[in-house]
């Protein structure tokens, strides 16, 4: 509400919404357009005042990208022939092994871009999502930050997916070392997929139109 | 501001339609996620393979999530854990397996760990040096009782109860002769293997279970004959001296032939009992007792004495065994005039070694030997052979031989007529052979003999030659350690970083232009020892005035010699004392200080070009200073003899005076720089190497 005030300074009247005003905003390229266009007249994109399938979408992809994170983790990423033996990783093994051989730094890069970012991405979509329907204890504008957050850094979490892909291509030296991807890698690479399409799916809109609701 | 169109009430349907009517396609994503999800954690199940469990004495170089389960070479699972018994006692293995194959395990697998071996058989698991040991399992082709929990033998199982072949029960009095795993042979064609020698409950008779591997057990009948092949045999008889030996292996570990001498054997059973004879001569001659079921019972009568003839003594006709002695009974014949004491011989005669048919009835058989005995043929006692006293019941046809018939109403047996035999002339044969071979060499053959025996024997029981086998497995452990070892793998690393540097190292040379400082440091030295050569060349005039001073030192009074010496050392003095002489070791050894910082530089790089015309124009600076210092030894030893007469006329001269003093000092001097100049010649001369490397 601070936040608002702020905004609202010297302007007696709450903030006009587009759609108050009759108005459809494009999402792509922020202009408006009566009510009852369907395409922006600029870029061609479909208009919606509020998309009303939005959250289903953010929970069905979010749901997808929950399942599938599943065998990321239980299943190797990563799988070493070196001379004639076989070593598979999972995602948190490399982790620890690579904590075995000092390369905490690594190590840090690892865990925080494969397993923190997904984990919090999680928490932050589904926060976002369930708080759209009911009281939130974050204000507008924080989960507004917290969406943007969201968005911009979901695609590090491919990272992972990256050196796998790297390594793999890189290294193949037939007896003497090879590296394959695991099951995991495609896993990982689809979880964070669905949990950025998730994360698109979101209108932010509707984080506002909750708090109108409320102060109406 | 004020153009823009009040804002107008807007609809907005808030209407809730039925939530199904909602749906939206994006649904079938997650749907989808699950699916593939479930897929893989079922693949992955499925994947997984039965586990089991093998027990091992020993499992040394097994390893959790790398040893390898194969069942005719091939992966057919992966070692998941490595445990102990509850009693740890033994180690417990915990495998996974293919469900293809798992159905296969019953109570018939086999499971041993596989390793390098050296044996007298040959080099085998070798493989195993790069991958490490792995489980080999076998079992039949057939389904049975699965299984899981197994007990995994010590070493590789001598038969292969995959293979298909047949198995045989050997039986021996000495087991002495086998060993687990000796070969089989069938006319000197391995064709199976042996276990290990067994006990008979009562201890009277070794069993040995042999495999004979298909198709090769086809040739097995109940008329084949088993015998010992192991070692050497020497036999001695009318046809010579012979010496058989088996293969090497069989001669180190034992081994086993069979034959079927005769035909008419009936198909075995697997786990038919067979008798191992000692050699293949027993075995033959033994061939028959067992072969023929169907035999027919005949009788003779000799009148002379049977010493010599025992049960089992063969039956011969016309050189070919038709039966053996039953029994032989002594009794009371009192239808001539005086009681007479006859033996009777029961023979068991087989129709089949005669030619006839197996199921020949004992009419057929009387037949023909009633129609052979028309033609004159009796039977009568022959010795087996020249040298044994043993004797065998011979049917011969004897030219002049009296009338006689086969009595065919003779108790218990039908009654084959016989002739006395004539040992005299046998005995004299006999004579005349013995005689030949009493003047045969034998001694000397059995010496010889024994001789290379004893050397096979004591090479075979070396202490060296048994270890052998041992060292080379411990060898092949040592070497999969080293191969295995994180260093040996780090290797390629370190190697490439190492190759790295010396780019870059001879980049830098390459760059700073090294050689070419080189080279001029090399002419430097060059001018340097030219100058050397120079100094050595003023030296000789300097000897010769010394020659004169010395002289004239000799013929002078005390005064005027001090006087002269004085002048002289000063001379000298100053001319050790000019630049150019000082400076000269430390000019040169600055040169090859350089030469040397260099050339380590260059060794560095390894360029091999470059160090060899840089050793090319060394060799030229060498071979100056060699000439140079070619003068220096008589120098020295000048020198030195100018010393010692210096020194002479010092001692003459009397007190230990400061200028006594003063001149020894300086003579020392003197002779200590000669030493250095000669111990640089010699250095030199020696290894002008050390000049380009350092010491």
């Amino acid at each position: 509400m601070q936040v608002d005030d702020l905004e609202n300074a010297g302007n007696p009247t709450p903030l006009l919404t587009a759609r108050q005003a009759g108005l459809v905003a494009c999402t792509g390229c922020g202009r408006v357009h009566e009510q009852g266009v369907e395409r922006c007249e600029r870029c061609g994109a479909h208009l919606s005042s509020r998309d009303t399938t939005s959250l289903q979408r953010v929970w069905a992809w979010w749901f997808a990208g929950l399942i599938i994170y599943f065998p990321a983790n239980l299943y190797p990423m990563l799988i070493t022939n070196t001379l004639g033996t076989e070593y598979k990783n999972t995602i948190l093994g490399g982790v620890i092994e690579l904590i075995d051989h000092h390369s905490y730094f690594v190590a840090g890069v690892v865990f925080f871009a494969s397993i923190m970012i997904p984990v919090g991405k999680f928490i932050a979509i589904a926060y976002l999502a369930y708080s759209v329907r009911h009281r939130a204890t974050m204000s507008d504008h924080g989960r507004q930050v917290l969406y943007e957050v969201v968005e911009f850094i979901g695609r590090w979490s491919m990272i992972d997916v990256f050196v796998v892909a790297i390594l793999s291509s890189l290294v193949q030296f037939n007896f003497v070392a090879s590296i394959h991807p695991g099951i995991a890698a495609i896993s990982f690479a689809l979880s964070v997929a669905f949990t950025m399409l998730s994360a698109q799916s979101f209108d932010p809109r509707m984080i506002w139109d909750a708090e109108e609701a409320a102060t109406e | 501001m004020t153009d823009t169109p009040s804002p107008a009430t807007m609809k907005v349907n808030h209407g809730k339609p039925p939530p199904w009517r909602n749906i939206s396609m994006v649904w079938l994503f997650p749907l989808l996620a699950l699916a593939v999800t479930l897929f893989i954690a079922w693949r992955s199940y499925s994947d997984q393979g039965e586990l089991i469990h093998i027990e091992f004495e020993n499992a040394s170089g097994v390893a959790a999530g790398e040893t390898t389960l194969r069942y005719r070479d091939v992966v057919i699972g992966t070692v998941d854990a490595v445990n102990f018994s509850s009693d740890l006692s033994k180690v417990v293995v915990a495998a996974r397996v293919d469900k293809t194959v798992a159905p296969y395990m019953d109570s018939e697998s086999q499971f041993w760990v596989v390793r390098p071996e050296v044996s007298a058989e040959g080099v085998s698991g070798l493989t195993t040096v790069l991958s490490g040991v792995y489980i080999e399992g076998t079992w039949d082709g057939t389904p049975g009782e699965q299984q899981t929990r197994f007990t995994g033998l010590e070493s590789r199982p001598l038969i292969d109860n995959n293979g298909n072949g047949t198995r045989v029960t050997l039986r021996t009095a000495d087991g002495n002769i086998m060993s687990a795993g000796s070969p089989v042979f069938y006319r000197g064609v391995q064709v199976g293997r042996t276990e290990s020698p067994k006990l008979s409950e009562n201890g009277s008779v070794v069993t040995v279970d042999a495999f004979i591997e298909a198709p090769h057990d086809r040739y097995l009948t109940t008329a084949t004959r088993f015998w010992d092949t192991s070692g050497f045999q020497v036999s001695f008889g009318a046809d010579g001296l012979k010496l058989d030996v088996g293969s090497f292996a069989a001669l180190i570990s034992g081994g086993v032939a069979f034959n079927t001498f005769f035909s008419g054997g009936e198909a075995i059973e697997p786990g038919q009992d067979y008798e191992l004879y000692p050699d293949e001569a027993t075995a033959r001659e033994n061939a028959f007792a067992r072969v023929s079921a169907n035999t027919v019972r005949m009788s003779t009568v000799f009148e002379d004495g049977v010493a010599g003839l025992a049960p089992g003594a063969s039956v011969i006709y016309e050189g070919l065994k038709i039966g053996e002695v039953e029994t032989i009974a002594a009794f009371m014949n009192d239808a001539g005039r005086d009681l007479q004491v006859q033996q009777m011989v029961s023979l068991r005669i087989d129709p089949q070694l005669m030619g006839l048919d197996a199921d020949a009835t004992a009419e057929d058989v009387y037949d023909f030997i009633g129609a052979a005995v028309e033609d004159g043929v009796r039977a009568r006692l022959q010795r087996a052979n020249l040298l044994s006293s043993s004797l065998i019941v011979e049917l011969v046809e004897i030219d002049d031989a009296d009338d006689a018939t086969l009595d065919l109403e003779a108790d218990p047996y039908p009654k084959i007529p016989s002739v006395t035999t004539d040992f005299q002339d046998i005995n004299a044969t006999l004579e005349g052979v013995m005689k030949r071979v009493n003047s045969l060499k034998i001694e000397e053959l059995i010496a010889q003999a024994t001789n290379t025996l004893a050397s096979i024997q004591a090479v075979a029981t070396d202490e060296a030659t048994r270890a052998v086998p041992g060292q080379i497995t411990a060898l092949l452990g040592d070497a999969r350690n080293f191969i295995g070892g994180e260093d040996t793998q780090a290797i390629p690393g370190e190697l490439r970083g190492t190759i790295a540097e010396l780019r870059s190292t001879v980049a830098e040379i390459n760059r700073q232009g090294a050689i070419a400082q080189l080279v001029q440091t090399l002419e430097n030295a060059d001018a340097t020892l030219a100058s050397v050569t120079a100094t050595s060349d003023s030296l000789p005039p300097l000897i010769e005035d010394l020659r004169a001073l010395s002289a004239k030192v000799q013929g002078l009074p005390a005064d005027e010699v001090m006087n002269a010496a004085t002048g002289f050392l000063d001379s000298a003095d100053r001319l050790i004392d000019t630049e150019q002489a000082r400076n000269l070791p430390s000019s040169v050894s600055a040169a090859l200080e350089e030469v040397r910082t260099i050339l380590a530089d260059l060794r560095e790089g390894g360029a091999v070009e470059n160090a060899n015309s840089a050793l090319a124009s060394a060799q030229g600076a060498a071979q100056s200073l060699e000439t140079a210092t070619a003068d220096l030894p008589e120098l020295t030893q000048r020198l030195d003899a100018l010393l010692a007469r210096s020194e002479r006329l010092i001692a003459a001269y009397g007190e230990r005076s400061d200028f006594n003093r003063e001149t020894l000092t300086m003579l020392r001097e003197i002779s200590a720089a000669a030493r250095t100049v000669n111990s640089l010649a010699r250095e030199i001369e020696r290894s002008p190497n050390s000049l380009l490397f350092g010491k």
